[in-house]
């Protein structure tokens, strides 16, 4: 697994984690009847620090753990990490965020559809997080595909 | 129109350039070891470019690297 994949997967992993607590705590508050814009915009700030807070710290980990699996491999004292990424990694990225965008594209749609039909504004923005998250996700896993099965 | 591949003669060359490993050439060519893997398993086209750098370092041209073969079967 190379190094670009091993980011994707932390990538994937940590969004998944993102995915299920914005999910666990939207539930909550819909069954507490607190479907208000404080506590939903509330979720939206802890949902977005997180993402940036966990995506530093996924980097960071898979440097790490990328240095000491090839110290442990080669017995280097200063391992080489290929950490570069080359033009064959530049298409896999465009290629997985072209779907992420069509994911997030088609869930703006819908949210605002729910709008359209009479549900309230609370539900449109708590779906327009909801689908940004499943794009995420979808965009990493159609790349880690990529880069199993080739371009 | 078929499928269209791009094959190669990666493997051949590197093995009659002093068994050249797929990291050396990789670092030749300015790409990592994964590209090159996936370029020899026919898993990835290269951009021209790139296509010419590793003919380069072969001393050979485009066309005896790689050849293109079209596949019309349905």
């Amino acid at each position: 697994m190379s190094f670009q994949e091993k980011n994707i997967a932390v990538s994937l992993g940590s969004f998944t984690l993102i995915l299920l607590i914005y999910v666990i705590r939207l539930l909550q508050i819909f069954q507490d009847g607190m479907l208000e814009p404080v506590s939903v915009f509330r979720l939206w700030g802890l949902i977005i620090v997180l993402s940036i807070i966990f995506t530093i710290i996924a980097s960071i980990l898979t440097h790490i753990i990328s240095t000491i699996i090839q110290v442990i491999k080669t017995g280097e004292q200063e391992p080489k990490i290929e950490d570069i990424k080359d033009e064959r990694d530049e298409l896999i990225d465009l290629k997985g965020t072209k779907i992420a965008y069509l994911i997030s594209s088609i869930g703006g749609f819908l949210a605002m559809l729910t709008f359209v039909i009479g549900q309230p504004p609370i539900i449109m923005f708590s779906l327009f997080i909801l689908f940004g998250l499943i794009a995420q996700i979808i965009g990493d896993l159609s790349r880690m595909i990529l880069y199993r099965k080739g371009i | 129109m078929g499928k269209c591949r791009v094959s190669n003669n990666i493997r051949k060359l590197r093995f009659y350039n002093d068994e050249m490993t797929q990291q050396e050439l990789a670092e030749q060519v300015g790409v990592t070891r994964q590209t090159i893997v996936a370029i020899e398993k026919a898993k990835y086209s290269p951009s021209l470019e790139l296509a010419f750098r590793i003919a380069l370092v072969f001393d050979s041209s485009v066309a005896e690297v790689f050849s293109y073969d079209l596949d019309d079967k349905k």
